[in-house]
């Protein structure tokens, strides 16, 4: 079956698609992944959908025009995709001609239409991306870029996104529409050079959240499966004994000055035990339920999260991408 | 400060608005056991609870979607929950609004339906906004909190209407809504070059039967919302109006904070009210701390007793890690405080180390929520 084939290491694939809930740091690994694409020497491509320029923001640049590669690093770009630019963009490839494309942008039922048509802005988007992946440089003739990330919407929506295909060719088998739409799906399936990798964290809600879509990207949408990126997880070397030791010490005459303190120590203590094992307790529970290789990013306790932040989890990115492709060589 | 206890008192109904993954569920729900608690008949309009917190409430069935259940355990029976079925959204407006069963038949079955009715625009934020209006024209409840559906923006929810009418604009739709092959359409191509090309393009790109098949969706379509403008307009006459009030949810985060600051400004300019700001998952510096270091003041309590020098350490570490959250925490909230008009009542919810999956967990909640 194809999506069980794991003959590639993560980023060997040519389009990597991140998706994942809202709130968990999606667009985080996403940029993390492309850094470390990029310090692997691939041209590396990080698309965002609808995503108001926030991967570029991490990154540490303003973002560019929609639909346009910015770049932002050696060997990374990154571009914001959006349907009805992008629709715009695949009809002036195939219509060639200037005049006539003007008249239909500026018509009523063309605004109409794009605004209402459903499914048409999700399935430009795909397009675009799958323009992306397979595009080669015209002087050069070689391929734009060796890796696109796709960072996709948050989990509903995407997967109303990468479905649209499929959806697009069961309405509209022949004619153009269903021929591109079949080009896509392809893409979208194959898993020499697609994978899609989920970005959770180690709590109820997004964990089941993360089990539901992996079943889904599995079993509807057929598409080969990456990693599942567990981000912002709690690791401690407190445990009950410091808390008993503290309490061991509350008597004496310092206790009533330092009080308030201690109090506060107690309970940041407790917090951060109490999230470890929330966080390891679901960690398991992903283990369990989905056959896949789980990357554990920590959280980290910063004052904001920045560019700075964002190069420290591409650096443990890199580090399971590495060792990833040492235990495929190892295999083979 | 009474926290939001003022705003539960005042409205009738509280839309709770936000970005996906900040906890508005929870908030909404814990609201609404408070006005019930208080004496008022409440309804709490939920989306995608968590499965004990669904218990909870009794709504963890999908089958109860569309009806409410008293929840027996708070205030007396004047709380009630009822979970908005996410799934299959434009099949119950299609029902809702068909004409005749032969209509709806023929919509459900439309191909072009089937396949695509998930991607039309705005249809669960619609929804549930057509469900808000409908328990509101009932009169049952005093107060109605709304969960508000995950959406890539805040906002979407509330331009759901508009978009969905300008979905069904008459004057558009009636390029539609004609059998494909009947004589206006030929002569519309003639007369109008433009519309002539896009079609000649659309037949290129789609197939002819699969165009004839649209075009059939949207005949059917046709009649089916006949007063649907007018609904729309009462719609945001009940947004608009001054017992509704908006309370955004949001995390201390910069990028949630940034789509709120976005949010906060366009409410306003759809003359809707901002009532209150709820901050969860907050990290709270310790208040007032001056004096010695952690480590110093660790180093003086671990004579005679177990403390040792590493877990004393690792103690005043792990304090200090999170007072480092705590100062960027209140740094950013003071910063989005100041973008507020001064009438908007500001809450802060800590960071629980427990899910809210019960009565108990959201009771505790109000603490913080309503000063209570």
């Amino acid at each position: 079956m194809a999506t069980r084939r794991t003959s590639k290491s993560l980023l060997d694939r040519r389009l990597h698609v991140v998706v994942g809930k809202g709130g968990v740091g999606k667009t985080t690994v996403a940029c993390a992944l492309a850094l470390v694409g990029s310090k692997l020497g691939k041209k590396t491509l990080l698309a965002e959908v609808d995503g108001a320029g926030r991967a570029a923001a991490l990154l540490g640049a303003s973002p560019g025009a929609l639909g346009e590669a910015k770049p932002v690093r050696p060997n990374l770009s990154v571009m914001s995709v959006e349907g009805t630019s992008a629709l715009q963009e695949y009809l002036e490839i195939i219509v060639p001609v200037k005049r006539v494309l003007k008249a239909v942008f500026e018509s009523r039922i063309y605004r109409y239409f794009v605004a209402a048509a459903p499914g048409l802005k999700e399935l430009m988007t795909i397009g675009k991306i799958w323009y992306e992946a397979e595009r080669l440089d015209e002087t050069t003739g070689e391929r734009s870029w060796d890796l696109v990330i796709l960072d996709a919407p948050a989990t509903g929506h995407s997967l109303q996104y990468l479905g649209m295909p499929r959806a697009a060719h069961d309405v509209f088998r022949a004619g153009l529409v269903g021929r591109e739409s079949q080009r896509l799906i392809d893409l979208l399936t194959d898993a020499d050079r697609t994978a899609v990798s989920l970005v959770t964290t180690a709590e109820e809600m997004p964990v089941n959240e993360t089990l539901e879509m992996y079943a889904k990207l599995r079993d509807e949408l057929q598409m080969p499966l990456g990693a599942v990126f567990v981000n912002r997880v709690h690791r401690t070397r407190l445990d009950a004994s410091h808390l008993a030791a503290l309490d061991s010490c509350s008597d004496g005459d310092a206790k009533s000055r330092d009080e308030p303190l201690l109090t506060e120590i107690r309970d940041r203590a407790r917090e951060e035990i109490g999230w470890a094992a929330i966080n390891a307790h679901y960690l398991e529970r992903l283990a369990n339920e989905a056959k896949l290789p789980i990357v554990e990013l920590p959280f980290l306790f910063a004052e904001e999260f920045g560019a700075a932040e964002c190069q420290q989890l591409a650096a443990l990115v890199e580090a399971a991408v590495v060792s990833s492709a040492r235990r495929q060589r190892g295999r083979a | 400060m009474a926290g939001l206890s003022e705003i539960i008192r005042n409205h009738d109904v509280i839309v709770c608005a936000g970005s996906g993954g900040v906890g508005k569920t929870t908030t909404a729900a814990s609201l609404a056991v408070y006005a019930a608690l208080s004496g008022k008949r409440t309804i709490v309009m939920t989306i995608d609870p968590a499965k004990r917190l669904a218990n909870a409430l009794g709504v963890q069935n999908l089958s109860s979607g569309g009806t409410a259940a008293t929840v027996e355990a708070v205030g007396g029976g004047r709380l009630s929950a009822m979970m908005l079925d996410q799934k299959g959204a434009w099949d119950q407006l299609v029902e809702r609004h068909a004409p005749s069963p032969e209509v709806r038949d023929k919509i459900l079955r439309n191909r072009f339906y089937m396949h695509l009715s998930e991607a039309f625009a705005g249809s669960h934020e619609y929804m549930a906004i057509e469900q808000l209006c409908e328990l509101h024209e009932s009169g049952e409840y005093d107060l109605i909190v709304v969960d508000t559906p995950p959406t890539r923006h805040a906002l979407d929810f509330l331009e759901a209407p508009q978009r969905l009418a300008d979905f069904l604009d008459r004057s558009v739709v009636k390029w539609f809504v004609r059998p494909y092959f009947s004589a206006s359409w030929t002569t519309m191509r003639f007369v109008n070059r433009t519309v002539g090309f896009l079609f000649r393009r659309l037949e290129d790109a789609t197939g002819i039967s699969a165009l004839t098949e649209v075009s059939e969706f949207f005949t059917s379509m046709s009649g089916l919302f006949e007063n649907f403008e007018d609904r729309v307009r009462r719609v945001y006459e009940l947004l608009r109006a001054p017992t509704t009030g908006f309370v955004l949810i949001a995390s201390p985060e910069e990028q949630v904070l940034k789509e709120a600051e976005y949010f906060c400004q366009q409410v306003g300019a759809l003359g809707m009210g901002l009532r209150g700001v709820v901050f969860n998952r907050v990290h709270r510096e310790m208040p007032g701390r001056r004096g010695d270091t952690t480590a110093n003041v660790l180093k003086r309590l671990s004579r005679g007793c177990t403390l040792d020098e590493n877990m004393a350490a690792a103690l005043a570490e792990n304090f200090e890690r999170y007072e480092a959250l705590g100062r960027g925490d209140g740094l950013r909230m003071e910063a989005f405080r100041e973008l507020l008009s001064t009438d908007v009542e500001v809450v802060e919810v800590p960071n629980f180390t427990s899910d809210v999956h019960n009565i108990d967990g959201l009771r505790a909640m109000h603490e913080f929520l309503c000063a209570a």
